[in-house]
């Protein structure tokens, strides 16, 4: 321990300036603990197999060549789709299908796999015919400002049950994106809700749970700022995320510390935080700058 | 490529797509000759083209252009044969769905924005 202790002292890393490159090290981890739910940086946790239509991948444009794909601004890496095939095109190291779903068509390109197609009647390569429903697993490659979706897998369908449910998977992940999990109860009575909470709001009693995310008997006035939470953008829910996990919120935390907590841009983070300062939600403290958890 | 969206419709939103390509699941009730007559939340008809496979009583899924009469115009045609009957209630609640404003980005193309063509 004392000779490593040493050693590490005595590295060209001290002489940069070592109390302050330390300091910036744990800084940064801290950092990257409390942004880790939301993703942005590339780990095996964005790995998730998300359900798409096709129009979905059609509509995204690469902002720049390389760039990471992103729906709903979530990160894209495996995906599924369904599609009837519209065309094959058989080449000597791939097949391209194009798929058709009934929102757009793209190109699926499965690889022929050149041990496999020896043996061609034994569960290598699959035969598909025209206007076949197919499920396909792949990720979606960009080439030259074209689009295709590299398939690992692709079996056909036989129930065409799946086409529909797929879509509404497809809507679920969506929604679910986009707005946040379904808030438990609140499905077809968010009018009555937001009535209530706007009584609450009049009475002035409303008592929100300190932690309201994550308690889980809070009742009814736990759900009021969950229901808050539900309605706010990711952006917005981040942030907040950001500042119940901070300790020390009585005083606030500035938009500079949470942005970098978050990896979100400063304004990027302006705009959550007055989103949620609007909602009730998070309030200014020192200075407009500076926000905390608006608790009871 | 020429634009490819299909949106799955039903018997009541096919006024809203005249002129336009759309996708109609239903249970095939009626054939007569190059007619077919099509339960998909209320009746449609179709004139089927040759290479069209239907039964009565079977399920169907037509792709093809709305007639000014809302009838349609069927390109292609396929024939839901298979030992698991098709969920028409399901393909109905699909195509309510995909109407909603919250998801119809990712089913329906707006016919203003003229976009979502794949190249």
């Amino acid at each position: 321990m004392l000779a490593y202790g040493g050693g590490y002292q005595r590295t060209g890393y001290g002489a940069q300036g070592g109390d302050d490159g330390g300091g910036f090290m744990a800084g940064s981890q801290q950092g990257s603990q409390g942004g880790g739910g939301g993703g942005g940086s590339k780990s095996y946790g964005d790995e998730s197999l998300r359900p798409v239509t096709i129009k979905q991948l059609a509509d995204w444009t690469e902002p720049f060549p390389g760039a990471d794909v992103t729906i709903d601004g979530a990160p894209l890496t495996q995906l599924t789709l369904v599609g009837q095939i519209r065309k094959i095109n058989p080449q000597a190291t791939n097949i391209t299908y194009t798929l058709d779903d009934g929102t757009a068509t793209i190109d699926v390109k499965k690889w022929v796999d050149a041990e496999r197609s020896g043996d061609d009647d034994a569960g290598g390569q699959q035969q598909f015919t025209e206007d076949q429903y197919v499920r396909v697993w792949g990720r979606l490659k960009s080439f030259n400002q074209k689009k295709h979706v590299g398939a690992h897998f692709i079996r056909a369908i036989e129930d065409y049950n799946e086409v529909n449910y797929h879509l509404v998977e497809a809507a679920y992940v969506h929604l679910y994106i986009t707005k946040g999990p379904p808030v438990p109860g609140q499905e077809g009575q968010q009018q009555q809700q937001q009535q209530k909470q706007q009584q609450q709001q009049a009475g002035g009693d409303s008592m929100f749970v300190d932690d309201g995310y994550g308690a889980g008997g809070g009742g009814g006035d736990e759900e009021s700022q969950q229901a808050k939470l539900a309605r706010a953008s990711p952006a917005a829910r981040k942030v907040f995320q950001y500042l119940n996990n901070t300790p020390g919120g009585n005083e606030g935390v500035n938009v500079h510390v949470i942005a970098q907590g978050t990896h979100m841009s400063t304004r990027e983070v302006f705009t959550a935080a007055d989103e949620l300062n609007q909602s009730g939600l998070v309030y200014t403290t020192v200075d407009d700058e500076t926000f905390a958890i608006l608790e009871f | 490529m020429e634009a490819t969206s299909t949106p799955r419709v039903s018997g009541p939103f096919l006024d809203n797509y005249v002129g336009r390509n759309v996708m109609v699941v239903g249970k095939v009730v009626q054939l007569r000759g190059d007619q077919a007559i099509i339960d998909a939340d209320g009746n449609v008809t179709a004139h089927l083209n040759r290479d069209a496979h239907l039964s009565v009583g079977n399920g169907a899924q037509l792709i093809g252009k709305v007639n000014p009469d809302l009838s349609i115009k069927v390109l292609s045609s396929l024939n839901l044969q298979q030992s698991v009957p098709v969920d028409f209630d399901l393909c109905r609640t699909v195509v309510e769905l995909t109407q909603l404003p919250s998801v119809k980005g990712l089913f329906v193309n707006d016919a203003s924005s003229g976009g979502g063509v794949y190249n």
